[in-house]
C-alpha cells in the first residue's frame, strides 16, 4: 500500500515574493514495509524535503499524498496520526525522563489533560521493547549517550503508532556499531510493516539496508531506483562525490592512487589480507597478482612473511612490516 | 512494568498534593493571624469555620482586610507562577517572565499617565499613599491590554517566538521611556505616588474587586491546566510539537492571551510584582524534579500561593504598623533561595539545553 506520494513537488524557501526552489519535479512514493534512504551533499534540501513531507514546511507547488489524500485536506491531528518524525534538534527540557518524552507521543491520542488510557501505556510499552530500553526507563535525557538517545526518539515515534516514521539524519554522530544498530532497528520496523524514510549521509550502511535510494543532487532531476542499480550507473558517483576524492565505489572507501613505491602479491587467509592490503595501499604500495615481491601471511603464528628474488624476511605485525618497507 | 511506574508515581505525586493543599491551609490560617495586631489561632480557626466570634474588632480586621489580602496573596503567587512557567517554555528562555512581553510596562505607562497628566490636567483624584481607587486599576489595565492587544495582533502575523520577544521588550522599553518623561517633568508628590503603586501592594483589594480577580484569576488557571499537555509537547521542539498534532498558532495565541491576562490583571490590582514570576518556575523544577507541566501546573499554583502567603506574612512584620512593600520582600527572600537551590543542583541545566 502507497503510504505518501508526491506529484511534480517543488520544495524550498519564499523569501519576500521570489521562491528560492530546492528540488523541483519530484515524484516519488513509499510503501508499506518499505525502507528508503534519502541521500544528498549538504544544502540540497533533503531537511525542507522531509518536513515539507510532514507539513511542517509550506511547499512552492506539487502536491503531498498520505494514503491516497491531498495532505492539506488532513487535519493536524489526524497526520500526527499518519507520520511521525525524528529530528536533529535536541528537546528544550533535558530534565525530562525517558519514559515521560515517551509518553509524550501519544499526544494525538491522549485526552486534553494528558491522561494515559490502558492502551496508551501497552503502546508505550511496546515500543520501548522494540527499541531494546527498556532499562532507560527513569533516566533523565542528560544522562544518556548519543545512541541511546537516539533509540529512545526512535521509540517516541513509535508510540505515535503511525504508518510513516521520517528520520532526519538519525546515525549521525554515532559510532559504527551504534550506526548499524540504528539502522538495524529500523530496518525491523520496517519490517513489521511500516514505511520508513531516512535522510542519511552514511553510504555504507544505507547501501546495504536500504530498499531504495532516493538521490538529490543540485539543478537535477531527483533519481529513485535501487541502491546496487543506482552505483551500477555511477548515480551515486556523480550525487554524491562531485570532486574526485578516489572513492572506490564498490566498497565505498577511499582509495589510493598514489601506489608507485611497488607492486606487491598477497597470499593468505582473506580477512589478514584484506587489512594488509589497505595498510600497504595508504604506504604507496598496489597489490598485484603478477608482481615479483610476494607477501605470505601465515594465519597460525600472525607471521608475515616478506619474500623476493632471493631475500626472505618474517615480521610479527603488520607495523613492523611497514617500518622496514619503508 | 511501564503501566506498574504510571500508577506508583501518581500514587506519589497525589501524596504531594495532599502535602503541599495542607501546608497552603496552615500558611493561610497564620497569615490571618500574624500581623499588626496579633490575633490567636482559635480566633482564625473561629472565624474560617465561620462561627460566632470571640472578638468583635478581631472578626472585623479579619473580614475587612485579613482575609482578602490572604486571598489576593494566595491567587497572586499561583498566578504569576503559571505566567512565568508559560513564557519559559513559549520562549524556549529561562530569562522569561509575566512580563516579558512588556505587560507591567503598559499597565506601568497606564497608572503614570493617570498621575501625572491626570493632576496635570487639574482633575480630582485621591491618589495618596498606597490607596489605590478604580481609576488606577482601569489604568493599569487598560496599560496592559493596549500591549497585549498589540502582541496578540503581531502574534497572528509573526511566525517565531523570538521575534515577538523582542517586540514584547521594544514595547516595554518605549512604555519605560515613556514613563521616564513624565516623571522628569512632575512633581514630587506624583512621582511618589508612582513609586507607591510600584511597590506593588496585596492588601488593596476590597471585597467587590477581589470579585473579580478571583473570577479572571480562576478562568486563567483552568485555561492554563488546559493549555499544559500542549506545553509539553512544546518542549521536544516547535517541529516536533507540530508533528504530534499541536497548532502552534494557536497554543501561542492561547499562552499569550492567558499570561497576558493573569499577569495585567495581577499588575493593576497589586501593582507591578515582577521577581516572583520569573522564579516561581526554576524553584518548582528544582524541588520536584520535574519539567511536566500537568504536574507543574498545579504545584505552582499551591507553592506559588504558599510562598507569597509567607513573603506577606514575613512583610507585615509582627507586631509593628508598617507594612513593607512585596516587591522587596519577594525578592529579599526569593533570591537566596534560588541562589540556595542552584548551588545545591549546581547548575540550571535541568530544564534547558546546554
Amino acid at each position: 500500500m502507497k503510504l505518501i506520494h508526491t506529484q511534480s513537488l517543488a520544495i524550498g524557501y519564499t523569501e519576500g515574493h521570489t521562491n528560492k526552489v530546492l528540488q523541483e519535479d519530484i515524484n516519488l512514493s513509499l510503501s508499506s514495509g518499505e525502507i528508503i534512504s534519502l541521500m544528498g551533499q549538504n544544502g540540497v534540501g533533503k531537511t525542507t524535503f522531509i518536513k515539507t513531507l510532514s507539513g511542517l514546511h509550506k511547499r512552492i507547488s506539487g502536491s503531498v499524498y498520505h494514503q491516497d489524500r491531498l495532505i492539506d485536506e488532513i487535519s493536524k491531528s489526524s497526520l500526527a496520526k499518519q507520520i511521525s518524525i525524528v529530528l536533529t534538534e535536541k528537546p528544550f527540557a533535558e530534565y525530562l525522563s525517558v519514559i515521560e518524552l515517551i509518553a509524550l507521543g501519544r499526544h494525538p491520542y491522549s485526552n486534553w489533560i494528558g491522561r494515559l488510557s490502558t492502551s496508551d501505556k501497552q503502546a508505550i510499552d511496546l515500543s520501548m521493547s522494540q527499541t531494546n530500553i527498556d532499562y532507560l526507563a527513569h533516566k533523565k535525557l542528560y544522562q544518556l549517550s548519543d545512541g541511546q538517545f537516539q533509540k529512545v526518539m526512535i521509540a517516541r515515534a513509535l508510540a505515535q503508532e503511525t504508518d510513516l516514521i521520517i528520520l532526519d539524519e538519525p546515525t549521525a554522530h554515532l559510532d559504527l556499531s551504534n550506526k548499524i544498530e540504528i539502522m538495524l532497528l529500523l530496518k525491523s520496523i520496517a519490517g513489521s510493516g511500516k514505511g520508513v524514510l531516512i535522510a542519511t549521509h552514511d553510504l555504507q550502511v544505507s547501501l546495504q539496508l536500504s530498499d531504495r535510494l532516493w538521490l538529490f543532487n543540485f539543478n537535477q532531476p531527483v533519481l529513485d531506483g535501487c541502491p546496487e542499480d543506482l552505483i551500477l550507473q555511477g548515480a551515486i558517483d556523480q550525487t554524491l562525490f562531485p570532486i574526485n576524492n578516489n572513492i572506490d565505489l564498490t566498497t565505498g572507501t577511499v582509495k589510493h592512487l598514489d601506489e608507485r613505491k611497488g607492486n606487491v602479491l598477497l597470499q593468505g587467509d582473506p580477512t589478514m589480507v584484506h587489512w594488509t592490503a589497505q595498510a600497504l595501499q595508504r604506504n604507496g604500495y598496489a597489490v598485484n597478482k603478477d608482481a615479483p615481491t610476494s607477501i605470505t601471511i601465515n594465519c597460525l603464528d600472525c607471521l608475515w612473511k616478506l619474500e623476493s628474488k632471493d631475500t626472505s624476511t618474517s615480521f610479527d605485525s603488520i607495523e613492523n612490516l611497514l617500518i622496514h618497507l619503508k | 512494568m511501564i503501566t506498574q511506574y504510571f500508577d506508583t508515581s501518581i500514587k506519589k505525586w497525589r501524596q504531594l498534593f495532599v502535602v503541599l493543599g495542607l501546608l497552603l491551609v496552615v500558611l493561610f490560617t497564620l497569615n490571618i493571624s500574624l500581623g499588626s495586631v496579633a490575633i490567636p489561632l482559635s480566633s482564625v480557626i473561629d472565624f474560617i469555620l465561620l462561627r460566632p466570634p470571640v472578638d468583635n474588632s478581631w472578626h472585623l480586621i479579619m473580614a475587612q482586610f485579613r482575609l482578602p489580602k490572604a486571598l489576593t496573596a494566595t491567587l497572586v503567587g499561583g498566578g504569576l507562577g503559571i505566567c512565568g512557567l508559560q513564557m519559559q517554555t513559549l520562549f524556549r528562555n529561562p530569562m522569561a517572565g509575566p512580563f516579558i512581553l512588556g505587560i507591567s510596562s503598559g499597565s506601568g505607562l497606564g497608572v503614570a499617565l493617570i498621575i501625572f497628566l491626570g493632576v496635570e490636567a487639574g482633575l480630582l483624584f485621591e491618589l495618596s499613599g498606597i490607596t489605590r481607587s478604580w481609576i488606577m486599576v482601569c489604568a493599569a489595565a487598560l496599560g496592559s491590554f493596549g500591549v497585549l492587544l498589540a502582541i496578540i495582533l503581531a502574534s497572528v502575523r509573526l511566525k517565531d517566538s523570538v521575534t515577538l520577544l523582542i517586540l514584547g521588550l521594544m514595547l516595554g522599553a518605549v512604555s519605560s521611556a515613556l514613563i521616564n518623561i513624565l516623571q522628569y517633568f512632575s512633581q514630587a508628590t506624583n512621582i511618589q505616588a508612582y513609586m507607591m503603586w510600584s511597590f506593588g501592594s496585596l492588601g488593596s483589594l476590597s471585597w467587590n474587586e477581589l470579585m473579580i480577580f478571583s473570577v479572571i484569576m480562576s478562568v486563567g488557571m483552568i485555561m492554563s491546566m488546559g493549555l499544559s499537555k500542549s506545553l509539553n509537547a512544546l518542549l521536544l521542539g516547535a517541529n516536533y510539537a507540530e508533528s504530534m498534532g499541536v497548532d502552534l498558532k494557536i497554543i501561542r495565541i492561547m499562552t499569550i492571551i492567558n499570561t497576558s491576562l493573569l499577569a495585567g490583571t495581577i499588575t493593576a490590582f497589586c501593582g507591578p510584582i515582577a521577581f516572583f514570576g520569573l522564579v516561581m518556575p526554576h524553584i518548582a523544577r528544582m524541588l520536584f524534579n520535574t519539567t511536566n507541566h500537568l504536574l507543574l501546573t498545579p504545584l505552582i499554583i499551591l507553592i506559588g500561593g504558599i510562598l507569597m502567603l509567607f513573603f506577606d506574612t514575613v512583610s507585615q512584620l509582627p507586631g509593628i504598623e508598617a507594612t513593607l512593600p512585596i516587591n522587596a520582600v519577594t525578592a529579599l527572600l526569593g533570591a537566596p533561595f534560588v541562589v540556595y537551590l542552584l548551588l545545591r543542583k549546581r547548575n540550571i541545566h535541568y530544564t534547558f539545553d546546554k
